[in-house]
């Protein structure tokens, strides 16, 4: 059986007096795809930033291989941990190719020929090999994005999660980054996928987390929550979703 | 009045040409300086204590910070003419002969890190929230950020603003004068007096501020221009 990855128990966390996570507790073992669905505001983008550690927890723990996340250094754990945002938020002072060596030179201290092989490898893995020159600007959405994933890979983290990678693109562009995910997926890699496409976390996910007001309301399987789902509020967002 | 102007040309020409160099001296090296001093004042202003930092260093940001808001506040809150009055006679009473020249530089270096200081935080703080929490989430620390992410991006979006504060340089350092620097300003005074021609010494004063100005902005923005053809137009893949 496949060991947890991430470990997260009694996770609260709130801003001022809005209480955004309010006693969550998630296990996702090593290679697993798990897709958090919910209304807007319903705690899971915060849950990725606190697992991330952009945001810290009030209270509870959340673990990475067995160790709490707060005895991590910091940036060591975002290496292990990636993250993908809904803006992309790629550098704009950078070209794609800087975008993905600059935390290979400056984080992982790579040289900068073994940093450029690198990128250009997890660029060709999501199809932007031959826009590595190519300033920021001058891509559309779907092309940041996946540069965006690419930057991430470059880490070679166990872990990536992907706030809402689509809400930004037009739909267009949203098959073109749904694929780049589903081919990671594939690959095995953990993922952990903040998503309101229905269809694709049916397909490629293998778990379904439900949220609703800080709290996991359901989770099971695509098959159990898309088809059977048993909590009325799960019920009541997939109609309409 | 045509012949009075080219009779004042004809006398005053060479001495016009190095007020001019003393002006662009004083305009660019002083920019040059206080953009290197701005960059200090800046990171020193932007300090924000954080949950994680110790009780002292905690105080020694707000310290720092607060000594950065002073300053400019001092620097923007008085008149170019008094400061460099200030510190010419005072180095002076203090026994440091300096030269009116390295005394005009001093104040325009200090005068110009002030309101560069704003001019750069206001960069800084324009910067999306997201590039910040990007470079984070790749391992990056606080100082790599700011070094690597924020800063180029901050310089980039404040250089219309750093190149117009060369331009206001240029025509403030005629307050000078009252400091006995030989610029501009200060060759058209002594040849109004001597003839007391104060509109026609006045007008050439002004068409050569005009044409310093006018090819400095070209200049600039050129060079802003340049700055933004990084990009390179490409075929999207869709």
């Amino acid at each position: 059986m496949m060991k947890n990855i991430i470990e997260i128990n009694n996770a609260y966390k709130a801003y001022l007096n809005n209480k955004v996570l309010q006693g969550i507790n998630l296990n996702i073992k090593a290679g697993e795809v798990v897709a958090l669905i919910g209304e807007s505001g319903s705690g899971k983008s915060t849950l990725l930033r606190c697992i991330n550690g952009l945001e810290n927890l009030d209270s509870g723990t959340i673990k990475f291989n067995d160790t709490d996340i707060k005895t991590i250094n910091e940036n060591q754990l975002r290496t292990n941990i990636g993250m993908v945002f809904q803006q992309f938020n790629l550098f704009n002072n950078m070209n794609v190719l800087k975008n993905c060596t600059i935390g290979l030179i400056k984080v992982k201290k790579l040289s900068r020929d073994k940093a450029v092989e690198i990128a250009k490898e997890k660029l060709t893995l999501v199809g932007m090999e031959n826009f590595i020159n190519s300033s920021v600007d001058s891509l559309s959405g779907g092309q940041k994005q996946r540069v965006a994933i690419a930057r991430s890979l470059c880490l070679n983290p166990d872990v990536l999660l992907f706030d809402e990678p689509t809400s930004a693109l037009d739909p267009k562009n949203v098959n073109e980054v749904l694929n780049v995910i589903a081919n990671l997926a594939k690959a095995n890699m953990t993922l952990i996928i903040v998503t309101h496409e229905m269809k694709f976390a049916r397909e490629v996910a293998n778990r379904i987390v439900y949220m609703d007001e800080g709290i996991i309301c359901e989770q099971g399987t695509p098959a159990e929550i898309f088809d059977t789902p048993q909590n009325p509020k799960t019920k009541a967002f997939l109609k309409y979703s | 009045m045509l012949k009075n102007i080219w009779a004042i040309l004809q006398e005053y020409s060479s001495t016009f040409v190095s007020g001019i160099g003393v002006t662009l001296a004083l305009a660019l090296i002083g920019t040059i300086f206080g953009l290197f001093l701005s960059l200090i004042l800046t990171i020193i202003r932007v300090q924000v204590p954080r949950p994680n930092d110790s009780k002292i260093i905690k105080i020694l940001k707000r310290i720092a910070s607060g000594f950065a808001k002073f300053y400019v506040t001092v620097f923007r809150g008085t008149p170019m003419i008094v400061q460099a009055v200030i510190f010419f006679y005072s180095f002076y009473q203090m026994g440091i002969k300096w030269s009116p020249f390295a005394a005009g530089l001093f104040t325009v270096s200090l005068n110009t890190a002030a309101y560069l200081t704003e001019v750069l935080r206001g960069g800084i703080t324009s910067i999306d929230k997201g590039q910040v929490e990007a470079a984070r989430s790749i391992g990056m620390t606080h100082f790599q950020t700011f070094i690597y992410i924020v800063f180029p991006q901050a310089i980039k979006n404040s250089f219309a603003s750093i190149g117009n504060e060369f331009i206001v340089n240029i025509k403030d350092t005629a307050v000078l004068s009252t400091i006995m620097v030989v610029d501009i300003f200060s060759v058209a005074n002594k040849a109004a007096g001597k003839y007391y021609l104060y509109v026609e010494a006045m007008i050439i004063a002004a068409l050569i501020y005009l044409a310093i100005t006018f090819i400095t902005s070209k200049v600039l923005i050129l060079i802003e221009k340049k700055l933004k053809v990084e990009t390179k137009e490409i075929v999207s893949s869709n």
